[in-house]
């Protein structure tokens, strides 16, 4: 179904827009703090991955030996970045969640 | 040399984080902590004798090396810097001593503090799309976490609300450099300068990119996060994130504005601004919470700051961040001492009466966030003033009326009551502090603007006759009905509509361009 929508031709950057899409969609309606988080975390990804789909260069190799066909290294590196502020900032999310839970429902019960 | 102005302060902050780990005394870690933040500056000093200047890391080409340079609108957002944050340093130092240490230690918060500064000094020098959004991400991940780390009421409910519309806006950030990046080929600013064909898809990365940095920037209608984080945090963080994060973002604006074509999008840019304006007049008047009350006024002079971008003025909008930064700190300072001898944020219990110097601070910053000559405020705006003409102009006026209106109000309620709260002995270094700020926007303004404006006189009484009209009338104890509960409920909710007013004013902004473009 879902090549009938794209054409038959669904690369990484589209992808990575529908994900986005479909987090965007969850940080619209859900009603609960962790599923926020895991939306964020599907925008995540899917910028992640049409950021990198945009270096890719069909068929070259990875930027190791620069004699040959290579694809685009900097996009990747980038999100190296990226990913690691991500992970750092979804453990920050989650701890402040716990500590909001245990305000509002005094942190007795587990 | 000029990345020894990043780097000391990270280092000293990487320092003060490990000490955690050994048992040594506080005294110390105040020291590597000022020591963090007074280090760059004799480096600053030295080095804006010459302006501009920059390098390229490393002896690298600008294609394939990370570019930092200061120039004469970096140097406005730089001096900010290294004016409010020493003074804050200074203030903190003597305010958490007087606070009961909280869940989070003292020693942490100053650990974020010098990585705030360390990533807003890196952000205000960089010439490069990534760099920015890393730097910029840093900054706000620094300010939120201390905005959690307050032991207020709701402090972590606003982190938490702050931290999700952060990431938000991050992402789509992130989106609008990837599609700069594969339409130009580059993602330093120069670079991007001489490939640059505007067609529609930058256009519309640069709108994407435009509505990403409003969010940070607490612009209306993308202002949600602002007034309660900055109200929440403690007073010194307040005065940070009031005075100098939100220019971050800002900086972002104008290195587009100068190495792109914004031209396309300044009508809609003018229209947000006044909405901004406004609406942060309009809730300020009506808080009766003091650091609210403050908080509200900042999305009001974003607002400002955002027209002189709309009016393509990258030098009024410096000016106005860099006065912004001085009587917005100088005014979350000045409320602190109130708020810690009354334990309360309540205008209607703090007073400034028998506080001298309190007194005098505080109305000279009031005239100064109204745009009174020949304080710092009246420079940019009258620069701003300049590219303005018709209703646009008579906006701009209104705009003093109204501020000058709210801060009358201020004055008036902190004139009023008489207070029950004994003041605290070492309020002396606070009180200094505050009181250099007021001095330096005497100062500054007379050195930038030595004029004085027989106009100011009638909108200060204007202002104060609207007071007296809405004191008689009883309308400034209407209170501002709330949408949302205070509790996860009310957050999760929040989130929701905010996403959504987020993705609509892209839409409309998207249509918006695509409409002209096709015309």
């Amino acid at each position: 179904m879902i090549e009938s929508i794209t054409g038959g031709y669904l690369n990484a950057p589209i992808t990575g827009v529908i994900l986005i899409l479909i987090g965007l969609y969850g940080l619209m309606i859900k009603r609960d703090l962790i599923h926020q988080v895991i939306c964020i975390n599907i925008i995540s990804p899917g910028v992640v991955l049409y950021f990198t789909g945009l270096g890719y260069v069909s068929g070259a190799e990875a930027p190791l030996f620069p004699n040959t066909e290579v694809v685009d290294p900097i996009p990747a590196t980038l999100m190296l970045t990226t990913l690691v502020i991500d992970v750092a900032v979804t453990s920050f999310a989650l701890a402040l969640i716990i500590k909001i839970e245990e305000i509002q429902f005094g942190g007795d019960e587990d | 040399m000029i990345t020894l102005l990043v780097a000391l302060p990270f280092l000293f902050s990487f320092l003060l984080s490990i000490t955690t780990y050994f048992d040594i005394g506080r005294i110390y870690r105040k020291t590597i902590f000022l020591t963090g933040i007074f280090a760059p500056i004799p480096l600053f000093l030295l080095k804006i004798e010459n302006l501009p200047i920059g390098t390229v890391l490393g002896g690298w080409t600008r294609i394939s090396g990370i570019e930092v340079a200061i120039d004469q609108v970096g140097f406005f957002f730089l001096l900010a810097t290294f004016i409010v944050f020493p003074l804050v340093a200074i203030y903190s130092l003597s305010y958490f001593e007087g606070e009961e240490e909280g869940k989070v230690s003292n020693e942490s918060k100053f650990f974020l503090m010098l990585l705030l500064y360390g990533s807003l000094v890196a952000t205000f020098m960089t010439r490069d799309l990534f760099n920015f959004t890393v730097f910029l991400e840093i900054a706000s991940l620094a300010a939120i976490i201390l905005v959690g780390s307050s032991d207020t009421e709701g402090a972590k409910l606003a982190s938490f609300r702050y931290l999700m519309l952060y990431l938000l806006s991050s992402f789509f950030f992130i989106f609008s450099v990837g599609i700069i990046y594969v339409k130009t080929g580059y993602l330093n600013f120069h670079l991007i300068e001489q490939t640059l064909v505007m067609d529609t898809e930058l256009k519309v990365a640069i709108v994407i990119a435009f509505v990403a940095l409003i969010m940070k920037a607490g612009i209306f209608p993308l202002h949600f996060w602002l007034p309660d984080a900055h109200s929440k945090a403690d007073t010194p963080v307040s005065a940070l994130l009031s005075g100098l994060s939100v220019k971050a973002p800002v900086f972002g604006m104008l290195l587009f504005l100068r190495y792109t074509s914004i031209e396309f999008l300044t009508g809609p840019l003018m229209i947000i601004s006044f909405f901004s304006i406004f609406f942060g007049i309009f809730m300020a008047v009506f808080q009766t919470n003091a650091k609210k009350l403050l908080a509200y006024h900042t999305v009001s002079q974003m607002g400002i700051i955002l027209l002189a971008i709309s009016v393509l003025d990258i030098y009024a909008a410096a000016h106005y961040v860099f006065a912004h930064a001085l009587f917005k700190s100088g005014l979350f300072l000045a409320v602190g001492p109130l708020i810690s001898s009354e334990g309360s944020r309540n205008l209607n219990k703090l007073t400034y009466r028998g506080r001298g110097s309190l007194i005098g601070a505080i109305i000279i910053l009031s005239l100064a966030i109204g745009g009174i000559s020949p304080l710092i405020g009246a420079f940019g705006k009258h620069e701003i003033s300049m590219r303005l003409n018709g209703l646009s102009l008579y906006l701009l006026y209104a705009t003093s009326i109204g501020t000058l209106l709210s801060f009358s109000k201020l004055n008036f309620e902190l004139f009023k009551s008489s207070g029950n709260g004994s003041e605290r002995i070492d309020q002396r270094i606070e009180k200094m502090v505050v009181f250099f700020i007021a001095l330096l926007t005497i100062s500054f303004g007379i050195y930038y603007y030595p004029k004085f404006k027989p106009i100011d006189v009638l909108f200060i009484g204007i202002a104060l006759g609207i007071l007296t009209i809405l004191k008689l009338l009883h309308v400034l104890e209407w209170d501002v009905p709330r949408f949302y509960r205070r509790d996860v409920d009310g957050l999760t909710k929040q989130i929701n509509f905010y996403t959504m007013a987020f993705v609509l004013l892209n839409i409309l902004l998207i249509i918006f361009v695509l409409k002209i473009y096709q015309l």
